[in-house]
């Protein structure tokens, strides 16, 4: 059965990976972090010891099981197709600027629509960001934007990225090497195998739906097609009902406790740059990690680059806090994005544009 | 629900590709509208060049005189 022929199969993929998301925070996952890709790429890397931020560090099988479930079903559905050379080194920058821009919000694209969905207004104003920021590059692709093309190259290049992964699984599994953090929201975690299960069957289906928050809105603004929106909207219902059954709807901006904060012109700015960035990269965080399952090593080399920028956003104090009780004097300390982080989010944004404005397609003519 | 039929489908290398492929048809009234991939044609997330198998000559000789290089010509329901 094609299960991407129609909007309401697309929906369907959406719902299964929203009941994913479900089940993973159920059995643990951080409040509204079910299944954030630039956390847990940022938890993976403190893992590593790349950045020493105590409370979030843990390798999250979530993304070892998305880049082997979108790996295995591309083998399967003969769709897996090894190509690299377009850009690499601009892809690892754009990598670093989309890690910097969720960190500063805290979220990529799939936890913003999570939050979303749990009542946390934050979220929603961050979505006028995200959308000017995809805009923005829908502007440059009209333009004539373009990284170059990829060519096919030997299979194996397409191998290393599934292959890195599975030795992340081993190393955690198997020796202690990996930190792993004792409390905050590194601590908090679904059971190893439920979330790997969760990140294989999560990968699968966003392999198969083309699954991406950038895409989505791409194809809106660029042709009013809403394929790809529909896929999103699945899952957006099915964690809104989740949240409103289990109580964890809560409506406001200085909720406490769920890693946010209500800084709004930075939540605007770092979705801006999310956004912006992954149109110019080809896809969203998640659809990077989808892509580089797939084969493309162009899509590694960007993930290569989210790691670094996890690393650097705590090394250089660039990341946002989320507003919290304080436990002793039980006083709401409100989030805030540092100075640090402010700057290499306009930095950012530079960054941006000048890729995008002096990248151009080639005539051929 | 509107009803699929076989149309001749461009893939390109790039997204740049397919937006300068809108751009010429538009000036050169080439028949034919701009779509995401169909998913059995690609696993991208790209865009493709859409039109009637009747325009295929026609959209061929065009590219070839704007330097626009496709990546595969399709036929397939859309």
């Amino acid at each position: 059965m094609n299960l991407s022929d129609s909007k309401k199969k697309l929906a369907l993929a959406g719902v299964v990976c929203g009941l994913v998301a479900a089940c993973l925070a159920y059995f643990g996952n951080p409040a509204n972090m079910a299944f954030c890709i630039a956390c847990f790429i940022r938890d993976t890397a403190g893992a590593f010891g790349m950045h020493q931020a105590e409370v979030v560090q843990y390798a999250r099988p979530e993304i070892i099981g998305l880049v082997l479930g979108a790996f295995i079903i591309s083998v399967a559905t003969k769709e897996y197709r090894s190509t690299a050379g377009s850009s690499p080194m601009i892809r690892f920058i754009l990598g670093m600027v989309i890690m910097i821009g969720a960190l500063v919000f805290l979220g990529c694209p799939l936890r913003m629509v999570i939050r979303m969905s749990a009542g946390d207004l934050n979220a929603w104003v961050a979505l006028i960001g995200f959308v000017l920021g995809v805009a923005t590059g829908v502007l440059a692709l009209k333009k004539g934007f373009s990284l170059g093309r990829a060519y096919v190259t030997n299979k194996e290049s397409g191998y290393v990225l599934p292959a890195i992964v599975v030795g992340i699984l081993i190393l955690s599994l198997a020796t202690s090497l990996l930190k792993e953090s004792q409390t905050g929201p590194g601590s908090m975690h679904a059971p190893v195998i439920i979330a790997l299960v969760g990140g294989l069957i999560f990968g699968a289906f966003a392999q198969k739906s083309r699954m991406c928050f950038a895409g989505s809105i791409r194809d809106v603004i660029l042709m009013k097609n809403f394929d790809l929106f529909s896929v999103i909207a699945g899952l957006f219902v099915v964690m809104l009902i989740f949240n409103i059954a289990t109580g964890r709807f809560v409506l406001g901006f200085n909720t406490p406790g769920i890693i946010a904060h209500s800084d709004h012109l930075w939540n605007i700015l770092g979705m801006y740059v999310v956004g912006f960035a992954a149109v110019l990269a080809g896809g969203c965080p998640l659809r990077q990690l989808i892509l580089a399952g797939q084969g493309s090593s162009d899509a590694a080399v960007t993930v290569a680059g989210m790691f670094v920028g996890a690393a650097l956003c705590h090394n250089l104090g660039l990341a946002a806090s989320g507003t919290a009780l304080n436990p002793e004097t039980k006083e709401l300390v409100a989030g805030a994005v540092p100075l640090n982080g402010k700057v290499a989010c306009v930095i950012c944004i530079v960054v941006c544009f000048i890729i995008a404005f002096t990248n151009k397609r080639k005539e051929t003519k | 629900m509107r009803k699929k039929e076989l149309k001749l489908v461009v893939t390109f290398h790039t997204t740049a590709d397919a937006m300068a492929m809108e751009k010429a048809c538009k000036e050169q009234q080439v028949p034919g509208r701009i779509i995401p991939v169909p998913r059995m044609i690609s696993a991208g997330c790209g865009l493709a060049w859409c039109a009637d198998l009747e325009d295929r000559e026609q959209i061929a000789a065009m590219m070839k005189e704007t330097g626009i290089e496709e990546e595969a010509m399709h036929e397939c329901m859309v």
